[in-house]
């Protein structure tokens, strides 16, 4: 116990000197694609908003006037809050109920195994034809249902009502998403042993209460991962707003990631890389704040 | 170690033995596929922005193939072009949509001059103002034209017989059209706003072009630049209020659900007769027809104004060719475009896929759904899509949207009015 506490710094050094080369032979490759696909693509697409590039043939430096005009672009900053909005809520609704499904798929009850493969199914079908499928539903199915029962307000498409279409949005990018971070619940909540279980049972404490005081403190660095997963993924939705309203109606449901890829087809190139820019850097910030604020908390 | 027996196969004579048949088939598969040809063809590729025509083009290059065996096309459909000219290996052949996106190319001289080839003399001259609206490099042409499609009302003439309606040519003549229709119980247009480029390419475009002088009207925007907004002597506020307002007041001769409708559920409504106008183009024809063959169909352009000299078709330039500066193979594709410019190809294509030929020469296209605007394009009573001519950044067929959808079109040309002022900023 002692020398794991606290070992000498001479032997430590020894320790890190002694790294076997095969786990740099591992790193290698692996660290020269994401060099090459990831990291110099994205260096040069920063430089590049710096200019006034259209993605080809000769350009000039312009200094920050794409930024300038990022900062001073309605459309872009709707774009913007549109998106936060989403992925906060779309976070939230995501991980309540993938959380509390996950505790009734891991309760003795029937089917349990059967239920879990149903609830997963989701998962394995393309964003864009869950889109198609739902904007079917929404702009059909909904209504005549609304009709059939005279339920006014649903008897319109929400898809067309630019103050409800993001809850469409919503409902489907969280019926895709939560197969995805139920596994991982899943897993967290099993890997509770079941001692800690009987030991509350014994001092009363029952349903609820061990949701509460057991099962949540101890899957905190599950929740922390899943909540991280999905709202980095929310951040970036694409393939089901443009399958559902394509950024309408007007232009109520246009994502960030949308006006980027907006602007790469239709000459926009060097604005948007800045625009692209600015959303890479609120996404570092964001991601360095959930680590701050859940540091402590995580298991792993 | 054991030495292997003589005979047996160790391990590096299997992969030895493994690599030779390898190279064996790859270069049998090399000498299959320059068959066809002489061993001197030169390969190009070719890249077609119009999925619907694919099949089309395959067995236009089959036959380019039969009849001579110096240039090889193989066609590409998925690329992202863009990227191409990023990576600078964009296609030889480029047989386009030439609207927008095409327009940075040609700008920047992306593209060769084409001008002095036969083709381009043979080109109806009506047509080089379009091509220079969308896109121009000083001094050159960088693309020709090949297939123009003409888009206006289509109409189901046994509806207007049933009621006795003749095609209106004035908005008066409409609107009572209309009025007429709407007490019989029929539906007058039928609309479908969830497809956003519906109504941009449709009651947008239409309503515009109807009224104003659209090059002009691009020309004078141009002009002003980042000036455009509140007390500029031109801007879309002013000038397209009056027809907006005439946009948003045919909505209300539209199907009740129109606001959820995409164009797919438009085809086949009104192939089931569930509206008795519909503004699309050509290009919605072959799908009605999956619905219901044998619908008797007519073409005119939608009025806007009370006077029927008023009255223009909206074109646009569906397929136009071209071949980048960065190809390394331009008499190859040269060879094949002066072979796909043909009268016997060309004219053969537009009328198989309901477009207007872009040659002097070339006949009106011989469907009889298209009659209604035969005369308005032998004349040159014309225009380019305003939606067409505002820069892809701009959402303004989103904006369209929001205007059918009731949101006020003061408004909406008031934020198209702030964004064509920023693009022209970027662009300046």
């Amino acid at each position: 116990m002692a020398t794991a506490t606290a070992p000498p710094t001479t032997s430590r050094r020894a320790h890190r000197r002694r790294v076997d080369p095969v786990f740099y032979a591992f790193l290698v490759p692996t660290l020269v694609l994401f060099t090459l696909a990831i990291t110099l693509p994205a260096v040069m697409g920063i430089v590049l908003s710096f200019t006034n590039s259209v993605g080809f043939g000769t350009f000039t430096f312009v200094g920050l006037t794409n930024y300038v005009a990022v900062f001073s672009d309605p459309a872009l900053l709707h774009a913007y809050l549109f998106t936060l909005f989403f992925a906060c809520i779309t976070t939230v609704v995501v991980n309540v109920i993938a959380f509390l499904l996950s505790i009734a798929l891991t309760a003795k009850i029937r089917a349990k195994v059967a239920l879990r493969s149903i609830f997963v199914l989701p998962m394995v079908i393309a964003g864009i034809v869950i889109a198609y499928v739902f904007s079917y539903l929404f702009a059909n199915s909904l209504p005549a249902l609304a009709q059939s029962v005279g339920f006014g307000p649903l008897e319109q498409s929400i898809l067309a009502n630019p103050h409800l279409a993001w809850i469409a949005i919503v409902t489907v990018a969280a019926w895709q998403a939560i197969p995805g971070a139920l596994l991982i619940y899943i897993a967290g909540v099993l890997s509770i042993p079941g001692d800690v279980y009987e030991a509350a049972s014994l001092d009363g404490a029952t349903g609820w209460r061990q949701v509460v005081s057991i099962t949540m403190p101890l899957t905190a660095g599950y929740i922390l991962i899943n909540v991280i997963i999905s709202f980095k993924g929310f951040m970036n939705v694409y393939d089901v707003i443009v399958g559902l309203t394509n950024g309408g109606p007007g232009t109520a449901t246009t994502s960030v990631a949308m006006s980027i890829f907006n602007g790469f087809g239709n000459g926009d190139y060097a604005y948007q890389m800045a625009n692209a820019t600015i959303f890479f850097l609120i996404g570092v910030v964001i991601a360095l704040l959930q680590m701050r604020l859940n540091r402590g908390k995580a298991a792993f | 170690m054991q030495h292997p027996a003589r005979g047996s196969v160790t391990r590096r004579s299997l992969l030895v033995g493994i690599g030779a048949a390898g190279v064996g088939v790859t270069l049998a598969g090399c000498s299959a596929g320059s068959r066809g040809g002489s061993s001197s063809a030169t390969t190009i590729s070719f890249y077609l922005s119009k999925p619907e025509v694919i099949p089309y083009f395959q067995k236009l290059i089959a036959k380019y193939h039969r009849e001579q065996d110096k240039v090889r096309v193989v066609m590409d459909s998925s690329s992202n072009v863009p990227a191409d000219f990023v990576r600078n290996q964009p296609p030889d052949l480029g047989c386009w949509n030439y609207n927008f996106s095409v327009a940075e190319f040609v700008n920047h001289g992306a593209l060769m001059d084409l001008g002095r080839t036969p083709q381009a003399q043979s080109i109806n001259p009506d047509l080089w103002p379009l091509m220079k609206q969308t896109a121009d490099y000083p001094g050159r042409t960088s693309a020709i034209p090949y297939s123009v499609m003409a888009a206006s009302v289509i109409y189901n003439r046994d509806i207007f017989a049933k009621h006795e309606i003749t095609v209106p040519t004035t908005w008066t003549g409409l609107t009572a059209a209309c009025e007429k229709l709407r007490s019989a119980g029929v539906t007058p247009f039928f609309n479908t706003y969830a497809d956003t480029w519906t109504i941009a390419q449709g009651p947008f475009d239409y309503s515009i072009g109807g009224m104003l002088d659209v090059p002009g009207f691009f020309a004078d925007m141009k002009d002003e630049g980042t000036k455009v907004g509140k007390g500029s002597a031109v801007s879309f506020e002013k000038d397209f209020a009056e027809p907006m307002e005439h946009m948003v007041e045919l909505d209300k001769y539209a199907n009740k659900d129109a606001a959820s409708r995409k164009y797919g559920d438009g085809n086949t409504a009104f192939a089931q007769g569930k509206g008795a106008m519909y503004m699309q183009g050509p290009w919605a024809l072959s799908q009605i027809a999956l619905t219901n063959p044998k619908m008797s169909l007519g073409t005119f352009p939608l009025p806007v104004t009370d006077d029927p000299k008023d009255l223009k078709v909206r074109v646009n330039v569906d397929l136009a060719l071209w071949i980048p500066e960065a190809s390394s193979k331009k008499e190859a594709a040269l060879d094949f475009m002066a072979w796909l410019m043909q009268p016997r190809i060309n004219d053969t294509y537009n009328d198989d896929n309901d477009g207007f030929g872009s040659r002097r020469d070339a006949p009106p296209p011989s469907n009889p759904t298209l009659a209604g605007m035969r005369k308005f394009y032998s004349s040159g009573a014309f225009y380019l899509g305003p939606s067409q001519l505002i820069p892809g950044s701009i959402p303004v067929a989103n904006y369209a949207q929001a205007m059918m959808l009731g949101s006020s079109p003061s408004s909406q040309l008031r934020t198209l009015d702030n964004d064509w002022a920023r693009y022209s900023i970027r662009v300046s």
